[in-house]
């Protein structure tokens, strides 16, 4: 990156100030709902209803403390962990296993099956819940954290075999040829090869897999009923009633539940991805 | 022929295949035998034939929401996508501060999307909604208007909204793009190419794979679109934003349940052939690729 | 290796954890107690929600060692009636639910077996606790299979200031008025009516065209068919409602936030709404509580109607168990004793299908008051849209409405939209 050496060109001077235009108003566009809802966590509910983009004339943080207290957020929120890290260890196993079986060996029904696999991508989840109740219900993991979890893990299998399939087709095949002439069995090509190599692709999909859990409502609403097995979105709800809602307490439980994904995302997505693919590009 | 790993490759394909039976294609099989029925959840079912069928078609309601599903997908597909993998490019040049834009851009995915509407709801308001604040600031009061509230302007509001939230894209091009390796690039440097034009035959050719992929994604996205026109506007004024998840939704609660499993069948038939022909334009633009995505 | 190994043991803990956990808690206790769960929407911020955790607790005193109830909390009405509809659908009744008497819901009568029939236990010195009708209006077929509990009031409140401010004397009583006093409000620089057509029913305006519609034509006004010239009227009187800044300019698309945030700005002058939300406006806006008088909308061929409706009724998933059906009578009967209902009206401000009554002294709430008079001064108690009509054609009232209101559809069109939709 020596282009101080270089002369500028207008094409580089205006793909400069285009570059900095689109980051800029993105940037925007991302940051404003954030400052705005943590703002608007301070206010009164009538501050709120009345001029939504004002700043609160008093900062209410009594509105923090009845999000934590009313909504029982501590339990909520350890089940929420329980719920996303299994989830997701789950998933993303299961579905890497698929991926590489599909991506990896020729096989009859390879192209059907992913794309078979691949039409779930496109089904209104909301229209299963009568099956997905029974089928939960008959399991007897009703009101569980495993009936979540395994239905979590099920729903997105179909993005995240997507997803690593995508990734694992960038992997060159001659990678495992070679392997195979050293030895190396079915499952070892797996675990050595295409599972380390697959990381970026992995970490991704196990980070929407991580906070589609921490995001969900309708089925930990429809699959869960005592405070043992409920997630986090759930108590979010605590703030809504029937006639009345309770917005500014509602936002601080909102800004305090997404708190942990933004740190998870932070800390784990960059930092693995940052690690893989600064160390490890080769021509 | 048969792969001589053919037990290997069945027991790494097994919890895939059972849990995908279990929660896919049961439950679908269930959605689609409903579909010919008038059912309530409660009473017995009583098999209709193609009447939910027919009814839909013939509902102008249903029709402007299919069309509205049309729209959503191809914008997600094809408005979206470029933009996600645009600035992928841009922060895989790490220009200063691109880890820092990568972590911001992915955030609005991670905030509910309940907090979403809520503040979208408030800007696009026509009585202390901020949109119309900043028009009249500039002078352009003439064009302050009820955004959600007015049928030419509420869908346009309600998909604009969501444009901007490429984040999640991005991290799936971005990821693959930081696969590519410098020499590459350093090489096109060398033989004078600008950057236009080392993204237009280096990146794009070699991200090919993953953009047809997340511009699946999209389209399927935009085809079962639901939550955040359902939390913003439920679907009105007059049908203008409404969606087929959002009639589905409406049918469910109704006990519709056989007209509710209709509208899933034709969401899913409508858009498993739009992503059909998506991929087969894309893969017969290049014969020479046989890779599956 | 080190990777193969991380992933076994990553397997292992993700299997066995939830396992674990799942398995702990799994231990039932086992003795003959009959626990039965209660999931309920009178939780979290519900004004009900402490008087009601109250009163289980008093019911699991009283029965220890032999009944039980265990409220699930589902703060979310709109999310609770779904996942109960889907239940419903998958064979499977809680213990003890509630539900919004419409007939959408009524329809989970028609199952066999599917709720308890309270028919023969009402029909003794239990059932003389209700108001007369309310029993009535939950039996379908000879069958009661709820149990008829809170019920709505929705009077239109007036803020008194804004009319002062404006020169209107007082509350209109025809439409003719109502419209001479809009024109005032609005020169007084505020918003007459507040209206909105989103979230799922259309709320307030739903309620506005049903005060329209009784006014219109009396208290049989439901039996006739929605496209009746009668229901055109009122369409015409709700379409001028909206119109010339009769209302607020966010009203089309609005929700319950909308209607009631400008109502209780103090820049609305006429809100329609129930008791529940005394609380609200005593709290978030003491002015406009202070300056709030209840009372009905215009007449017109008849006068001094008032809009109630049953809000939610109690009811239990059918069961063969003696002792279980025993369990359950016993909690409905403590729910719907008399200084029980008092005790949560007291506290919530809520209204119920049940007598009790207020010795001299008593303090209510001075907007709480005005309510029961309202109601006991009503000429005839009509009840709302929404219960006339399953959920579907009562979405398709907003979305009609919003057509109507933006001049995109007649009001003949309007009741036609919505007649198109009744199966």
């Amino acid at each position: 990156m020596s282009s101080l050496t270089k002369e500028l060109t207008l094409v580089d001077i205006l793909a400069k100030i285009g570059k900095w235009f689109y980051i800029l108003l993105f940037l925007f566009m991302t940051v404003v709902p954030i400052i705005w809802l943590t703002i608007s966590s301070f206010k009164t509910n009538f501050e709120f209803e009345t001029q939504p983009f004002s700043l609160p004339s008093v900062w209410q943080f009594q509105n923090y403390a009845k999000a934590i207290q009313m909504g029982g957020l501590p339990r909520l929120f350890l089940n929420s962990v329980i719920v996303a890290v299994s989830t997701t260890g789950l998933n993303i196993l299961v579905s890497a296993m698929g991926a590489f079986a599909i991506s990896r060996e020729k096989f009859r029904f390879n192209e059907a099956l992913l794309n078979v696999i691949l039409a779930g991508v496109l089904i209104p989840i909301i229209a299963l819940m009568v099956p997905y109740f029974k089928i939960v219900s008959t399991l007897g993991i009703y009101d569980s954290l495993p009936g979540l979890i395994l239905t979590y893990a099920a729903i997105n299998i179909p993005i995240s075999v997507f997803l690593i399939h995508g990734f694992m087709g960038s992997i060159p095949i001659e990678l495992e040829e070679a392997a195979v002439i050293d030895g190396c069995s079915f499952a070892q090509r797996f675990t050595k090869i295409v599972f380390p190599l697959t990381k970026p692709g992995l970490v991704t999909a196990g980070t929407f897999m991580f906070i589609y859990c921490w995001n969900e409502f309708t089925y930990a609403m429809l699959l869960t009923s005592s405070e043992s097995s409920r997630t986090l979105q759930l108590g979010i709800r605590f703030f809504k009633s029937q006639f009345v809602t309770d917005y500014t307490s509602m936002l601080a439980a909102i800004v305090i539940t997404m708190l942990p994904t933004i740190i998870v995302y932070i800390f784990l997505h960059d930092r693995i991805i940052s690690g893989m693919t600064s160390g490890a590009v080769k021509g | 022929m048969r792969n001589k790993n053919w037990k290997q490759i069945l027991l790494f394909l097994a919890p895939v295949l059972v849990l995908f039976v279990a929660y896919f294609v049961y439950p679908l099989g269930f959605v689609f035998v409903t579909s010919f029925t008038d059912w309530n959840g409660i009473g017995a079912m009583e098999f209709s034939g193609l009447d939910n069928y027919l009814g839909l078609f013939g509902d102008e309601t249903f029709r402007t929401s299919l069309g509205n599903n049309i729209t959503w997908a191809l914008v997600l597909g094809f408005v979206q996508i470029p933009l996600a993998a645009g600035m992928a490019m841009i922060l895989a040049r790490k220009p200063k501060g691109w880890k820092m834009f990568r972590t911001v851009y992915f955030l609005p995915n991670v905030i509910s999307q309940v907090a979403l509407a809520m503040m979208w709801l408030a800007i696009y308001n026509a009585e202390h909604g901020i949109l119309n604040s900043f028009l009249e600031l500039a002078g352009m009061s003439g064009l302050t208007r009820n955004w959600l509230g007015n049928m030419t302007t509420a869908f346009p509001a309600v998909i604009i909204q969501q444009i901007f939230y490429i984040g999640y894209f991005m991290i799936v091009i971005l990821a693959s793009r930081m696969g590519i390796s410098e020499s590459y690039y350093e090489a096109a440097e060398i033989d004078g190419a600008n950057i236009f034009q080392q993204e237009r035959h280096i990146t794009i050719p070699m991200l090919k794979g993953i953009l047809i992929t997340t511009m699946t994604l999209a389209l399927a996205y935009g085809m079962r679109h639901f939550e955040s026109t359902y939390l913003m506007t439920n679907g009105g004024p007059a049908h203008a934003t409404s969606v087929m998840g959002i009639l589905l939704y409406r049918n469910l609660g109704a006990l519709n349940y056989g007209e509710a499993n209709a509208i899933g069948s034709i969401l899913i038939i409508f858009g498993g052939a739009t992503i059909a022909l998506i991929r087969w334009l894309f893969s017969r633009n290049d014969n020479t690729s046989d890779s599956v995505q | 290796m080190r990777t193969k190994r991380i992933i076994l043991i990553l397997a292992l803990v993700l299997f066995a954890l939830p396992g674990m956990i799942w398995a702990a808690g799994g231990q039932e206790t086992g003795d003959q107690e009959i626990v039965l769960k209660w999931p309920t929407i009178w939780v979290g911020e519900d004004s009900k929600a402490a008087t009601v955790a109250a009163l289980v607790d008093e019911f699991n005193e009283m029965y220890a060692g032999k009944y039980q109830v265990v409220i699930e909390a589902n703060p979310d009405y709109d999310a609770y009636r779904n996942k109960l509809n889907s239940q419903i659908a998958a064979g499977v009744v809680p213990d003890l639910f509630v539900f919004n008497p419409d007939p959408t819901s009524f329809s989970f009568y028609e199952g066999k077996d599917l709720l308890m029939d309270f028919s023969a236990e009402l029909a003794g010195d239990w059932g003389d606790n209700f108001v007369s009708g309310s029993i009535e209006g939950a039996t379908i077929k000879g069958e009661t299979k709820s149990v008829p509990f809170e019920v709505g009031y929705t009077p239109v409140w007036y803020n008194m200031d804004i009319m002062e401010a404006a020169g209107v004397k007082s509350i209109p009583a025809t439409y003719d008025e109502f419209f001479a006093a809009a024109e005032k409000i609005k020169a007084a620089g505020f918003i007459p009516t507040s209206q909105m057509t989103g979230g799922t029913n259309a709320w307030t305006s739903m309620l506005w065209f049903s005060h329209i519609a009784a006014s219109l034509g009396g208290p049989k006004v439901w039996d006739k068919p929605i496209t009746d010239p009668v229901f055109v009227q009122a369409a015409e009187i709700l379409q001028m409602m909206y119109a010339d800044g009769n209302t607020s300019k966010d009203a089309v698309g609005g929700d319950a936030g909308v209607a009631g945030g400008h109502f209780l700005a103090g820049r609305s002058a006429m809100f329609i709404n129930g008791p529940w939300y005394i609380g609200r406006v005593r709290s978030d806006a003491p002015d406009v509580y202070a300056a709030t008088k209840i009372g009905p909308a215009p007449g017109a061929a008849f006068s001094g109607a008032q809009i109630g409706f049953p809000q939610t009724n109690l009811a239990a998933g059918y069961t063969d168990d003696p002792r279980k059906k025993e369990a359950v009578v016993a909690f409905m009967r403590w729910m719907t004793k008399p200084e029980n209902v008092k005790a949560i009206a007291f506290d919530s401000g809520a209204m119920f299908a049940v007598k009790y009554s207020v010795a001299a002294g008593e303090k209510v709430d001075q907007l709480q008051a005005q309510f029961m008079n309202a109601v006991n001064d009503a000429s005839f108690v009509n009840s709302h849209f929404q219960f006339n009509f399953t959920t579907d054609v009562v979405a398709e009232f907003g979305q009609a409405l919003a057509k109507m209101a933006l001049g995109r559809a007649t009001p003949e069109e309007f009741v036609q939209q919505i007649a198109d939709k009744i199966r």
